[in-house]
This record gives C-alpha cells, sequence and structure tokens, in this order.
C-alpha cells in the first residue's frame, strides 16, 4: 500500500479561487455553465499558459442506489437525472480539471476518465467487469450515510474488485452526507474503517447544484466549487502514484516514517 | 390552432396480461412528460373491458370518444399496453403504431424472454424503469417523425462519402459490420449492415442514443426486437463531438476499454470539420444551399423500400406557424393519406400496385375550426400536398400563398429535386 500523500501535498488546494487558476478554468466553462467535450476535443487554453494533459481512468464502484452516477454527474457539472434507475451497461464521463502541483509551481489539467455501470448489469454481463477494471489507474468506492448496508458493503468491494490490483489508487467517497440527520454510518465507525485500511476518505453532498439566473441551467462555477475538494483529491493520488511509479518519489518501502499522513 | 391541439393528453399504461398488475404507466400532457396519473379505477375499467372481450374470444383493439381514442394490444400473450389519448387528430395509426414501437423498446432494454415469462413482477418493474426515457420521448412532441413512418430520421451530410468511408474503415476494425453515425436521434451515415437492420431497431436504436443524457462513451446491452430478441448485443456509442455520436453494433467483443482515443483520433480527427458541419445541420436535415422553394415551410420525404426519412421544418420562413404546429401538421397529413388515400406503406412495392392508386392529393387547412378564440390563426389557409412516385413518397407544408392549381407542379419538382439524396 503507498503511503498516502498528506492532503495539499501534491496540489495546490485552492488554487481554482486564485486569479491564475479562474483564468485556467474559464477552459472548462463556457458563459458559466460547464462545457462538455466530446472525444476529439479537449479544453483549449491560451499559448502562454498551455499545460500538458494527465490522463487517468477511474472506476466507480458501489452497491446499486448509493448515487455513482449521480456523483458522476456532480462531478462533469451535468444533471443529476431525477429518477433513478439502475445504469444500463457501462457509461463513461470525462472530466477535465486544471490544477496547479506544490513542487513545480506547474499547471496539470487532469482529464479524468469516470466509469460508471450497474450492478445488475455487471453481475448479468461477464464483459463488463474486465472492461471497466482494465488498466484502470483509480478506484472510487462508494457508500451512501444513509444506507448502512452499503457501507458494511465496502470490504467486500474492495477485495473482489481491487483485491487483485494491490498498487492502484483506491479512495472512498461517503454520499449523501447533507442528509446527516438519517445518517446511518456514525463517526466512529468511518474512524474505524479508516484505520484499519487507510485508504482516503472523502464526503459528498447529494445536494441539487446552483442554477443560473434563468433559474434552469446548472451555475457551472458553483458546481466546481462544490466538488473541486474530490477532483484534487482524485488529482492528488493519482499523481502521487505516478510519480511513486516512476521512482521520483519514496513508495512504500522506502518512506520515512516523518512523511505520513496529514 | 396547434397551440391547443397539443394541450391533449397521452396515458399509456402496461400491465401484466394474466394477472392485470399495473407494470408502469406514462404520460404527456401539450406535448410534454407528465405526472398526472390516470386513477386506478380508470386503468382498472379499461384493461377489464379489454378482458371481457378475450374471454368471450373477441379482441378489442380501439375505440373512440368524441375527443378521444383508446387502443389496446396484447403483446405475446403477457404484456398488454393501452394508449388513451385526447389530443387532436389522435388516429387509430398513430396509436397502434406507438404500442409496436413502446413494445419493441421495452424488448430493446429488458429482452424479450423477461417480458413474456414474468417470474418476479417486482423486479421486471424495477428493470422496466430503464425504458421510461425512451418511452416518454415517444409520446412527447419530437423533432423526429420515425415512431409513425416506420422509416429511420436521416440527415443529408455535405461531405457524405467521406464519412461513409471513415464509417466503413472503423467498423471494420471494430470488427462489427453495423455502425453508423448519429446526431440528434436522425442517421447522418450508416454501413451496409446498419441499413440492414430490421424494425423496430432501425428506428429504435438512434432514438435511443437520441434521449440518453449526455456520456462520452456507453456500452449498452440492446435486445433487437427483431433481429435478436433474446441474446443481447452491446450498442457501444462514442461521443465525438456533443451531439454527434458513433454508434456499433457488437457482440462480445470488442471491449470497451479497447475503444481507446488514439484509435477514435486516427480515423476522425482529420474528418472534424466535416463532422462539425454535420452538427449544423441539426434540425434542418438538408445542406443549407439545397435550392428549395421558398413557399415550402415544412417537408416529410420516404424511402419506402431503404425505410429511410427525411423530416424538416426548419427550412426558412419566419411567418405561419410554430416549428411544433408545422410538425404536427405534416404529421396528421402523413396519418391521413397513409390511412385512407395511399397504400400502407409494406404494400407500396408490390408488384401490380392497382391503376386506381392515387399518386398525389392536397387539403388546405380550413380557417379557425381548431384556432383559438378571437386570435387569428397562423395555420389557416395552408396546403399540405403529397405526391407518390416509385418508393418515394413527398409530403409537403406550403405556405397559404401558394395558388393551389401549382401545388402538384411543385410537389413534383421538389421530389424530382430531393430525389438524389434519399
Amino acid at each position: 500500500m503507498a503511503r498516502l500523500p498528506a492532503p495539499g501535498s501534491v496540489i495546490v488546494p485552492d488554487w481554482h479561487e486564485s486569479t491564475e487558476g479562474k483564468e485556467h478554468l474559464s477552459s472548462i466553462l463556457r458563459k458559466n455553465r460547464r462545457r462538455v467535450f466530446g472525444l476529439l476535443e479537449r479544453p483549449v487554453l491560451p499559448p502562454q499558459v498551455a499545460a500538458d494533459t494527465a490522463s487517468y481512468k477511474i472506476f466507480v464502484s458501489g452497491k446499486s442506489g448509493v448515487g455513482k452516477t449521480a456523483l458522476v454527474a456532480k462531478l462533469a457539472g451535468l444533471e443529476v437525472p431525477v429518477i433513478h434507475h439502475e445504469t444500463v451497461g457501462i457509461q463513461t464521463t470525462v472530466v477535465y480539471w486544471p490544477a496547479k502541483l506544490q513542487a513545480s509551481d506547474r499547471v496539470v489539467i487532469f482529464r479524468f476518465e469516470f466509469w460508471d455501470c450497474g450492478e445488475a448489469a455487471l453481475k448479468k454481463f461477464d464483459h463488463i467487469l474486465p472492461a471497466c477494471k482494465e488498466k484502470t489507474d483509480a478506484f472510487l468506492f462508494l457508500f451512501s450515510f444513509t444506507d448502512r448496508s452499503s457501507f458494511e458493503d465496502l470490504p467486500a468491494q474492495l477485495s473482489r474488485v481491487a483485491g487483485d490490483v494491490p498498487n492502484t489508487v483506491k479512495m472512498v467517497i461517503g454520499s449523501k452526507f447533507d442528509q446527516y440527520m438519517h445518517t446511518d454510518v456514525p463517526e466512529r465507525d468511518l474512524m474505524a474503517f479508516r484505520q484499519a485500511w487507510e485508504l482516503p476518505l472523502l464526503r459528498v453532498k447529494s445536494v441539487p447544484g446552483r442554477r443560473l439566473a434563468d433559474g434552469r441551467t446548472l451555475d457551472g462555477r458553483a458546481g466546481l466549487a462544490d466538488v473541486a475538494h474530490v477532483l484534487n483529491g482524485l488529482g492528488e493520488h493519482l499523481w502521487h502514484q505516478d510519480q511513486v511509479a516512476a521512482g521520483l518519489v519514496p513508495g512504500p518501502q522506502e518512506s520515512s516514517p516523518d512523511g505520513g499522513q496529514g | 390552432m396547434a397551440e391547443e391541439s397539443a394541450a391533449g393528453a397521452v396515458h399509456l399504461l402496461c400491465l401484466a396480461a394474466s394477472s392485470g398488475v399495473p407494470l408502469f404507466s406514462r404520460s404527456s400532457r401539450g406535448g410534454a412528460p407528465s405526472r398526472q396519473q390516470l386513477p386506478f379505477s380508470i386503468i382498472g375499467s379499461l384493461n377489464g373491458v379489454h378482458m371481457f372481450g378475450q374471454n368471450l374470444d373477441v379482441t378489442l383493439r380501439s375505440a373512440r370518444t368524441e375527443d378521444s381514442a383508446v387502443v389496446w394490444k396484447t403483446f405475446h400473450d403477457s404484456i398488454t399496453l393501452i394508449v388513451l389519448s385526447s389530443e387532436l387528430g389522435c388516429a387509430e395509426l398513430r396509436l397502434e403504431r406507438l404500442l409496436e414501437l413502446v413494445f419493441g423498446a421495452m424488448v430493446l432494454l429488458v429482452g424479450l424472454e423477461e417480458l413474456t415469462k414474468i417470474r418476479n413482477v417486482e423486479r421486471l418493474k424495477k428493470d422496466l424503469r430503464a425504458t421510461y426515457g425512451l418511452i416518454d420521448s415517444l409520446l412527447v412532441d419530437t423533432e423526429l417523425a420515425g415512431d409513425l413512418t416506420q422509416c429511420v430520421d436521416c440527415i443529408i451530410p455535405t461531405h457524405g462519402p467521406l464519412l461513409q468511408e471513415a464509417l466503413a474503415g472503423f467498423a471494420e476494425e471494430m470488427g462489427s459490420v453495423f455502425a453508423s453515425l448519429v446526431a440528434g436521434g436522425r442517421v447522418v451515415v450508416g454501413t451496409e449492415g446498419w441499413w440492414r437492420l430490421g424494425a423496430p431497431e432501425a428506428v429504435l436504436l438512434p432514438w435511443l442514443v437520441g434521449t440518453l443524457p449526455f456520456q462520452a462513451a456507453r456500452d449498452y446491452p440492446v435486445y433487437l426486437p427483431h433481429g435478436s430478441p433474446m441474446v443481447p448485443h452491446r450498442l457501444l456509442t462514442l461521443t465525438l463531438l456533443p451531439g454527434l455520436e458513433l454508434c456499433v453494433l457488437c457482440g462480445p467483443q470488442p471491449p470497451l476499454s479497447q475503444v481507446e482515443p488514439q484509435v477514435l483520433e486516427r480515423w476522425w480527427q482529420p474528418l472534424l470539420e466535416p463532422l462539425r458541419a454535420c452538427l449544423a445541420l441539426t434540425p434542418r436535415g438538408i445542406p443549407a444551399g439545397f435550392p428549395l422553394h421558398p413557399d415550402i415551410l415544412g417537408l416529410l420525404l420516404l424511402h419506402l423500400e431503404q425505410r429511410r426519412g427525411l423530416f424538416t421544418v426548419d427550412l426558412g420562413g419566419e411567418e405561419g406557424p410554430s416549428p411544433s404546429a408545422r410538425r404536427r401538421l405534416l404529421r396528421s397529413f402523413y396519418v391521413l393519406v397513409t390511412a385512407t388515400h395511399f397504400p400502407p406503406e409494406e404494400k407500396a412495392e408490390e408488384p401490380g400496385c392497382p391503376t386506381g392508386v392515387p399518386r398525389a392529393c392536397y387539403v388546405v387547412c380550413g380557417a379557425a375550426a381548431e384556432g383559438p378564440q378571437g386570435r387569428q390563426d397562423p395555420g389557416a389557409g395552408l396546403r399540405l400536398v403529397a405526391v407518390q412516385a416509385g418508393p418515394r413518397r413527398l409530403l409537403l407544408l406550403v405556405s397559404a400563398r401558394s395558388p393551389t392549381y401549382a401545388l402538384r407542379g411543385l410537389a413534383t419538382r421538389t421530389l424530382h429535386a430531393l430525389t438524389p439524396l434519399l
């Protein structure tokens, strides 16, 4: 298990709020809405601020109904489906996210490709899990704060889905955190889980995104501010993993005892 | 006129035929999805009267009241669909085709086996939720006509041969013979194999792609209602540009993970401009420079052998009715000519068509008959004309200022001009 980078140690945390950050964000926004990109397109930055792109494939896993599709839609700035139904087959979503690296002061555009599939499809069709796992760089494990069984299912998910790929980034995300009044997962259980698994754990709210003045379209900037911590967290662990793999920073074996979690 | 003709509602009910258990119900009002549902007692009665007939070996097909029509249909002795429509001009032909297509949509996403051997009703209900988006799109106002004409809605691209060549090459590399480019639910180009797809999947697949929320790529299991209702295939969709999707129908191979951005870029990056040009063609459907008479407000061209269609009302001309009203006029005219004047499409190509079959007809919209009280009816005096020549049928919506004696000439000339396109 690679030692986790401390939050904020790889990526400048609130850089997207700075003037420079806002300038870069404009490449993924259009008239305050999130831009959607086809597979032949990418964000275009002015030549003087051009940045490299780092592409990663991320498989989103979790029990049926925890909000995998909704989370991915939120990260991409798309409408969250109103009626819930199980995702049919696999769907992938590309999210571009510019971020500034602490070490080199460089800006990198992360290209996250989220792979989302329905639990029923996963069970019914054999080809889906291998396709989702093939060359994946990270696993996002989702549980819902309002569904205890989805939390208790995590260890099984972790071994079933990612058991055979030890050196891949794994993150746990608790969804529907806004409904803490009804939470089925108390803080002490989370602490115990974190200690046992040493995995990064994030919480997201499942509240509807803010709308623009027309009352209909989603406000792209506000939406990005809501999910910046997730995108930065992902970028941080993925970038760190690449650095370890390239031998640029100490990996699990040679890591110094004081370089631990923050 | 058309604005309030849309105020009618359409209710679609789906029940398990043997038990009468409602599986789902979907509604639309005024051309938009509606949450309003029929009371349970009405659902029960509608199903009851149909079952009553069945017990006496009588099949109740349709019924009509002053302002609404009901059509029943049972599929494979397992699923009963009932549609109740109070939309103006709702015709049995339209409703019957709607039910066929709705059942096709259910097979497409759930598979025939699950629909004919219902083991767990609750499970089936849950699985059918995945079809709501597609089914709702069949109930509401649409820019397409394939639901009615049973022909695939097409766009005529400016750089057809270039795109066709790239598509064929790409499909070959993917190891599939079924591939197409789809923009807004309309097929831009398709491989030969794609055009051999039977009904209703030929209409449903692009329609489905047009209704799904935005995704970069999908690996979607689909059961082909005609070609393979029991064994699922995989529909891979790849969003080249927002609104323009590359669709490949395949078996177990290749996995979606194999369709890497590099492969897409190799085939499609050189064609970026032609691809963008396709997007600019929606919803017009035909290249901007194509010469059409300025009096033509909308057209529906069908190739009945190839089962392809071109349906457009965005031909310029700010005056006259709104695009949705134009579409509704053309759709109801299509129903009229198909149900009463021209032979149904299936028989159109039969040899020795009787000579008495009309080759052209027209109607002039009446004033204020359907118009709102006191307001001027923008639809009054509009002309609708249809001609048929060989496998092609053309319906035109023509401005009121066009003289009726010239309609047939106009339609024939337009059909002649459009012939190379479809």
